[in-house]
């Protein structure tokens, strides 16, 4: 059984009758010790998927799903009580931004020790200890002198070691890190990563990683899953992702890598936005942006389907030369973008 | 932290100069003369008043007698009251006890009531508990004070008899004054019901007084937790797992309550401002009181003395509120 099971998880806000699903029946799994990527642009209802994992969303946003289980329990349906003893304890998360992640009230230990004494009790000696030895463990200079400090007094890179030591402080089975390295310079970005991948390696987690960078879940992630307006488009093993994308999106994602352009004069962009909640197309919500589309696709939704092991959410997904399959040459409707 | 104690010192001097300006200024502005006022109806003739204009100094330049005054202030010196000829010092300490007693009631009073309404309002936003305590505090920030105490003293004390109308203490108990507030003195004199009916003295003047700072307190919690409730580290907070309501008092609260701490140190001046009406509604033997009835008899010395104690007491609240400052938000304890 793997350690988190999403099935048809949907996420709505506003009214009952017009809501906006910011997340539209994704389903998803992850296993002990796997690596799964998350991709899509913002918009993608990437972050919200992974708050209603955390039953982080808030009262006007609804949450429905066919099963949404950690290791065999039903998340939807326990008490808030049981819930919480969940969160935080067997799934950690990290946040985008490390700098407003902290309470800038509280001290470094304060703020980590408060997890352990919820979730493990302990004496306040072995807390303490606890959290030196977590600041030991992400990789915190002098970790002895910055237990006292405030947010305010630590570096972006720092305190996102800091929200690390805090997700990972109960020993989490699950880790989910939303954007981790998104508000960090590139040099730290790396390290973070590092850091992640190591926690995940040393103890056999599970870790969802959630991120609008291809490159980097190409080199981290065991499965990948590609997300666009909260639909799930694309999922599957890694390597074979990047080697044939079936979806056009992906394709056009991969081709948009600044080392995939090498030899073109620009970069390749995927024309437009991801729809909102007043523009979202009544056929495939990719139709306006994809190159491929055809009447088709502006009239009726696709479905997600297997496709070579694959599951694809596309009429006409791409053979292993990138060619639409099946789709009669003179419908396509837009050149090459 | 000495050297921000020090320039906030240096900011109080100017300001202190100031008030006593206005102050001997603006008295003098008010038509009346306090011999003439002293002398009562009978009056009093050409050659006495001119006798007594020396003797307290009016006859001299105005210039002058502000410099005298001046220099009286800075020897310790406010002068001797015109009417009970004590000096001004030894009056203002033997009822200032009983205006810090209601005053420290009504903020209590507020920050008892406005505190939590501001948090459940913010908790509930947008329901009917949200608009209905919002309400409240904007009713109660519009009412003017002497009507609310009016209605106040007309439905509890006079309808339904619960709460005496005026002043300190039943005139069944006599306490000596060791510490000058009341409700500390009945207790140590341990004369039966004699704390009760302090107590019972003073629940209508709190409330009465309290209601604008509550109101304005409830408004500003709400709307500071509000924005810290949607900061991220609340967020992160929840995910550790914690319980809502530890998140809500530990982790918001402290937040929030670093403008609603401003706000009141602030609504001590408005407080003391208020007391004086209050304390006249309600024979309330306190500094209020004090000053109005100076002000009617043209009391100069007791005036000045009054409001320029007020004004050091604001002053000094408001320093100690921005050294709390400190304490609670760390980010201006390390900036020094």
């Amino acid at each position: 059984m793997a350690l988190l099971e999403v099935k048809n998880l949907t996420v709505e806000f506003g009214s009952e009758d017009k809501p906006f699903r910011a997340v539209d029946n994704v389903s998803y799994s992850v296993d002990r010790g796997e690596v799964l990527g998350i991709v899509g642009e913002s918009g993608s209802g990437k972050s919200v998927s992974s708050l209603a994992v955390m039953g982080l969303i808030d009262f006007p946003g609804r949450v429905t799903a066919d099963s949404l289980t950690f290791d065999g329990q039903d998340l939807l349906t326990m008490s808030p009580r049981k819930r919480r003893a969940i969160t935080g304890k067997e799934i950690g998360m990290i946040f985008q931004d490390p700098m407003s992640a902290l309470n800038p009230c509280f001290t470094v230990e304060a703020q980590i020790m408060e997890a352990l004494k919820v979730h493990e009790g302990g004496s306040k000696k072995e807390r303490r200890e606890r959290t030196l030895d977590l600041l030991n463990q992400v990789g915190i200079p002098d970790a002895k002198s910055r237990m006292t400090a405030y947010p305010h007094q630590l570096s972006g890179g720092m305190s996102q070691r800091i929200v690390i030591a805090m997700a990972i402080a109960c020993n989490p089975r699950l880790l989910i890190a939303d954007e981790p390295t998104t508000a960090l310079d590139v040099t730290i970005q790396a390290q973070i990563i590092d850091l992640l991948l190591k926690l995940q390696d040393d103890s056999d987690m599970g870790l969802i990683l959630i991120t609008h960078d291809l490159a980097l879940v190409s080199e981290a992630a065991d499965r990948i899953q590609v997300m666009y307006a909260g639909q799930l488009f694309e999922s599957g093993p890694a390597d074979s992702i990047f080697a044939a994308p079936r979806h056009p999106y992906t394709q056009a994602l991969l081709e948009a890598l600044p080392e995939r352009s090498a030899g073109h004069d620009r970069l390749r962009t995927i024309p437009g936005v991801v729809p909102g909640q007043h523009d979202r197309p009544v056929g495939c919500l990719l139709a306006p942006r994809c190159r491929y589309a055809n009447d088709h696709c502006i009239k009726a939704r696709p479905d997600v389907s297997d496709y070579k092991g694959r599951d694809v959410r596309c009429f006409y997904p791409l053979d292993d030369h990138g060619i639409p399959t099946g789709q009669p040459a003179d419908q396509t409707t837009g050149g090459m973008a | 932290m000495l050297g921000f104690l020090l320039r906030r010192l240096g900011d109080i001097i100017p300001t202190f100069f100031g008030v006593t300006i206005l102050v001997f200024f603006l008295i003098r502005l008010i038509p009346g003369d306090p011999i003439l006022m002293m002398a009562g109806e009978r009056g009093v003739d050409a050659v006495r008043y001119a006798e007594l204009k020396a003797q307290y100094g009016f006859d001299q330049p105005i210039i002058v007698q502000y410099f005298n005054y001046l220099l009286g202030v800075f020897q310790g010196d406010l002068g001797k009251s015109f009417v009970t000829k004590r000096p001004v010092f030894d009056e203002f300490m033997t009822l200032f006890p009983a205006t810090v007693e209601l005053s420290l009631m009504g903020i209590l009073f507020a920050v008892c009531i406005g505190l939590p309404l501001g948090v459940i309002a913010a908790i509930k936003r947008g329901t009917i508990i949200d608009h209905l305590t919002m309400s409240i505090s904007l009713t109660g920030y519009s009412m003017p004070i002497f009507w609310w105490a009016l209605l106040l003293i007309m439905f509890f004390s006079t309808t339904l008899g619960w709460t005496p109308v005026s002043g300190r203490l039943s005139v069944f108990y006599y306490i000596e004054p060791t510490t000058g507030f009341m409700l500390i003195d009945t207790l140590l004199s341990g004369e039966k019901g004699a704390f009760t009916s302090a107590l019972s003295h003073l629940v209508l003047p709190t409330i009465a007084l309290g209601t604008i700072p509550m109101a304005v307190i409830a408004r500003m919690t709400r709307s500071s937790m509000l924005e810290v409730l949607g900061e991220e580290y609340i967020r992160v907070a929840r995910a550790k797992g914690l319980a809502p309501i530890r998140v809500v008092m530990v982790h918001a609260l402290r937040n929030a309550l670093i403008p609603v701490i401003t706000v009141i140190g602030l609504q001590v001046g408005v407080l003391l401002a208020g007391a004086i009406l209050t304390e006249t509604i309600f024979s309330w033997p306190g500094i209020g009181k004090w000053i109005v009835e100076a002000l009617n008899r043209r009391d100069y010395p007791t005036i000045q003395g009054g409001i320029l104690m007020i004004a050091f007491l604001v002053m000094s609240v408001n320093l100690i509120v921005d050294l709390l400052y400190g304490v609670i938000n760390p980010r201006i304890r390390h900036k020094r």
